[in-house]
């Protein structure tokens, strides 16, 4: 008897993994083309709509309010910065520039934009991530109590979360201020590097979109609770609790995953105005700033890393999605 | 004839420290029960500003009041002001101007040095002016300032001479401003990068490390010797060093100074100081910046203001004090000049702006403007009278743009449309260079009253090629330009407050200007702090005296 022969013939077990293989790679690729393409759209987009609005960026430069520059200094700044240029071979240039990786130099603070993001990404970073948790947790809880809490409860946090997703960030940053820090003195009303220091930030920023995710989740929660596989659940013994963790949870996580990519857009550009009211440093103060004077390389990179954030998450949450959603990992 | 010889070190120092005692003591008075005692030595002061952040530490690259705001605390001046606007020695003891005007001569201190070690000497001083005007370093208000300056000589060690192809009656003024201070030729020689980062001065305290969008923080020079001559002590500072904080929201400022976080903060708001008023930890210093008012500037270059009836009845017909009165809760005094309360020459006329809505509707009827339309706006030959009037929100605080609400308010009983349009920084000064606008506050600080000629002079109406220019009123008036010509030559302080006085007289008669009140400029500081105050010429603070009380 002789063996048989090794073949080429591959398994169904090894076909399977090489179809699933393939597939990862084309989500992969499309994903990173999907990627580029909305970092050039952000890039041109913040080039012209920079430019539309009236508004000479060298003037900025020299100084602003109270200053005024004179014609040689104006001409040089011109010169230096590659303004006297037709605008679309700055537009150029500066894509070509970027296509290499050169973030260029910041016209404002004359160094290079990509020290100046690497400098600021991890403070607002740690805000985003942190605001993301504590919203999660809000969430969570809330929908957690909704569904077991009986009618009250439910309609007390529906309410709630409808007004936690409609506060305005300023003013919900002036009302912690007020009550925590000026009246009960419990919290420095400014960012200070300490953990204490990023409480009200990052509640703040979490509390609106603890809001919107605990809406979506509360109400896919009500609707898997009320499902068959629950109740049959309930009759093997299952306990209230278990219920929640271990059968509704993976359901009702499944359109807040989905938001989180969404809510973390939200999370950056709140941190607009989170950063200026707490004097956090961070890309959203850089950004408001940067703005103001015009510095078109400084707008667009804090953009641009923004977007990359942006698409590195809802990327993420796409991931989480397939884990928690077995439907997910079938096609 | 002997070159005219202005006041000497020895004449003033004696009269100004008695000054200076009277005017720490009433800017101290509100909160600190123990003035008199001997200051603390040591700790940290945490102060918290509401400017910007600069951009570049170095005041002679750009020039704006941030810049000015940071520079006061680590770099000093040829000469400064007192609180009468008068100039007084600082790192000049006495200075000459020659008989034809066109040449000064410093005699400059001989026991001072920058904080890295390098002399302070005439060439440091040429080095700076060279600094200033060389293309390369970028410079908006110091190289304005310097307009006529033609070179600086040093005569010897410690005497310079400033060559000027033109006599300049303001030169003591402009070199009083921070953003002509004295910097480290040594450190200047170094990219301008590094020099933005860690520039290096004469002054009591040291930039040691600039955290971006977080703080500067300063630690005091040990080896200082040379504050004004108003200061009120001698040697090093009593602080040990200073952290410098941004914090860009007024309430997050406020609640941090309540909360003990900062001791001292800039740009209080009116409500804020409101609230001040009743807590007994809390003192006002109340310190209008120079140059020019707040003040509204009507467009004379075309229609409608191009008629002065209409430019009479805009000014007498709408009522500005009740509004100011209210939306500033009494903090701001309205003010009837074109300059600044600090500025000794300001000249005003209240009865200019005595408000009579009657004879004003009757202005607009002879001015052609009778028609109403069905909003009640007035109307001529189909047109509406309406005006544009766009409004810098990075300039202006909310109080101030609430103020221009209740004028357009008050315009539209006269028939008035205004149309307010906010604006960011760089819109704003793209309205200004399209000529698109009627009505604009511009503020503009600057010291002594030369900023008139900057704001008036009939040569500021042509635009900078950037689009930017200064008279906002386009005023053009030979016979002001030849007033302020006179003044800017003339080397008779008689005769230049007295030019000065009629300049002002024929801008306010030509109702192209609607003064409002000082540029506001208001500090708040904790009482475990005492010696604060702000240094008059440009009325920045200063950290120099300021102590600890715990």
């Amino acid at each position: 008897m002789t063996p048989p022969a090794p073949t080429d013939q591959a398994t169904p077990t090894t076909t399977r993994r090489r179809a699933r293989l393939t597939a990862a790679l084309r989500w992969t690729t499309g994903r990173l083309v999907g990627a580029l393409v909305v970092l050039w759209a952000v890039a041109t987009l913040i080039f012209f709509a920079i430019r539309l609005v009236p508004g000479d960026p060298a003037e900025a430069i020299l100084g602003g309010p109270g200053s005024q520059a004179s014609d040689e200094a104006i001409a040089l700044v011109r010169e230096q910065y590659g303004l006297d240029q037709p605008l679309l071979v700055q537009y150029l240039a500066q894509l070509g520039r970027l296509a290499t990786g050169d973030l260029g130099t910041s016209y404002s603070l004359r160094t290079g934009v990509a020290g100046l993001l690497l400098d600021q990404l991890p403070g607002t970073l740690l805000l985003a991530v942190a605001s993301l948790v504590v919203a999660w947790a809000i969430a969570l809880g809330t929908a957690w109590w909704a569904t077991l809490g009986g009618r009250v409860a439910a309609a007390v946090s529906s309410t709630l979360e409808i007004i936690a997703s409609a506060v305005p960030h300023f003013w919900l940053a002036s009302v912690l201020v007020l009550v925590l820090s000026t009246q009960l003195g419990l919290l420095p009303p400014v960012s200070t590097g300490t953990p204490a220091g990023l409480v009200l930030p990052v509640v703040t920023l979490a509390v609106p979109v603890a809001g919107f995710l605990g809406q979506v989740t509360r109400d896919s929660l009500l609707d898997a609770a009320a499902a068959p596989f629950a109740v049959s659940a309930r009759a093997r013994g299952e306990s209230r609790s278990g219920l929640f963790r271990r059968h509704l949870l993976r359901h009702a996580a499944l359109p807040g995953l989905a938001l989180s990519g969404w809510a973390f857009g939200s999370l950056l550009s709140g941190a607009v105005v989170v950063e200026s009211v707490f004097a956090r440093p961070g890309l959203g103060r850089t950004l408001l700033g940067a703005v103001t004077l015009r510095d078109i390389p400084l707008v667009t990179g804090v953009a641009l890393v923004s977007a990359l954030a942006y698409v590195v998450v809802v990327a993420l949450g796409d991931l989480a999605e397939r884990a928690v959603d077995p439907r997910e990992r079938a096609t | 004839m002997s070159p005219r010889l202005l006041p000497s070190r020895a004449l003033t120092t004696a009269a100004l420290a008695a000054a200076a005692v009277l005017a720490l003591t009433a800017c101290t008075s509100g909160g600190a029960p123990d003035a008199d005692a001997t200051p603390v030595e040591g700790g940290t002061l945490t102060y918290a500003t509401g400017d910007a952040e600069p951009t570049c530490l170095d005041p002679h690259v750009g020039g704006n009041y941030p810049q000015a705001l940071v520079a006061t605390q680590y770099a000093e001046s040829l000469v400064s002001t007192d609180s009468d606007g008068a100039i007084i020695p600082w790192l000049a003891t006495e200075w000459q101007v020659a008989d034809d005007g066109l040449s000064w001569t410093f005699t400059l201190r001989d026991d001072v040095s920058f904080t890295d070690g390098t002399p302070f000497d005439a060439a440091a001083v040429a080095a700076n002016v060279a600094h200033v005007q060389d293309p390369a370093t970028l410079s908006s208000t110091g190289y304005l300032a310097l307009a006529k300056v033609t070179g600086v000589e040093a005569v010897d060690e410690h005497t310079a001479r400033f060559d000027l192809s033109a006599p300049d009656s303001a030169l003591l003024e402009s070199l009083s401003q921070p953003w002509l201070a004295m910097e480290s030729p040594e450190a200047l020689g170094r990219s301008q990068e590094e020099n933005c980062e860690s520039p290096v001065g004469t002054g009591p305290f040291v930039v040691d490390e600039w955290t971006k969008q977080q703080q500067i923080t300063f630690t005091r020079n040990d080896d200082y010797v040379s504050p004004p001559a108003d200061a009120g002590h001698e040697g090093p500072a009593h602080l040990e060093s200073v952290v410098w904080r941004f914090i860009p929201d007024s309430a997050a400022r406020y609640a941090a100074l309540q909360a003990g976080q900062v001791d001292v903060i800039d740009n209080a708001q009116p409500d804020t100081l409101v609230a001040a008023a009743s807590d007994d930890q809390l003192t006002e210093i109340d310190a209008p910046r120079p140059g020019a008012s707040n003040r509204l500037e009507l467009n004379s270059g075309k229609a409608p203001f191009d008629d002065e009836r209409v430019r009479e009845a805009f000014i007498r017909g709408v009522d500005v004090d009740d509004a100011v009165d209210s939306l500033f809760f009494g903090t701001a005094e309205r003010s009837y000049s074109p300059l600044s309360s600090v500025e000794p020459l300001a000249y005003g006329d209240p009865s200019l702006f005595e408000v009579d809505a009657d004879a004003a509707g009757d202005l607009l009827d002879e001015a052609g403007w009778s028609q109403r339309d069905s909003e009640g706006y007035r109307t001529k030959d189909g047109t509406r009278l309406s005006l544009t009037f766009p409004v810098s929100t990075n300039q202006s605080i909310p109080a101030e743009q609430s103020l221009f609400e209740q004028i357009q308010a008050g315009a539209k009983t006269l028939g008035f449309e205004v149309v307010l349009q906010p604006l960011d920084l760089s819109s704003w000064y793209g309205a200004l260079a399209s000529d698109d606008y009627d009505l604009v506050s511009a503020p503009y600080t600057k010291v002594g009253p030369d900023v008139l000629r900057i704001l008036f002079d009939s040569s500021g109406i042509t635009p900078a090629p950037s689009g930017y220019f200064a008279n906002h009123a386009q005023l053009s008036d030979p016979a002001l330009d030849d007033l302020l010509q006179r003044a800017t030559e003339t080397t008779d302080p008689d005769e230049r407050a007295d030019l000065y006085e009629q300049a002002q007289q024929v801008v306010l008669d030509s109702y192209t200007v609607l003064p409002l009140y000082d540029q506001q400029n208001h500090y708040l500081v904790r009482s475990s702090v005492t010696g604060v105050r702000a240094l008059p010429p440009v009325s920045a603070v200063t950290l120099y005296d300021a102590s600890r009380t715990d």
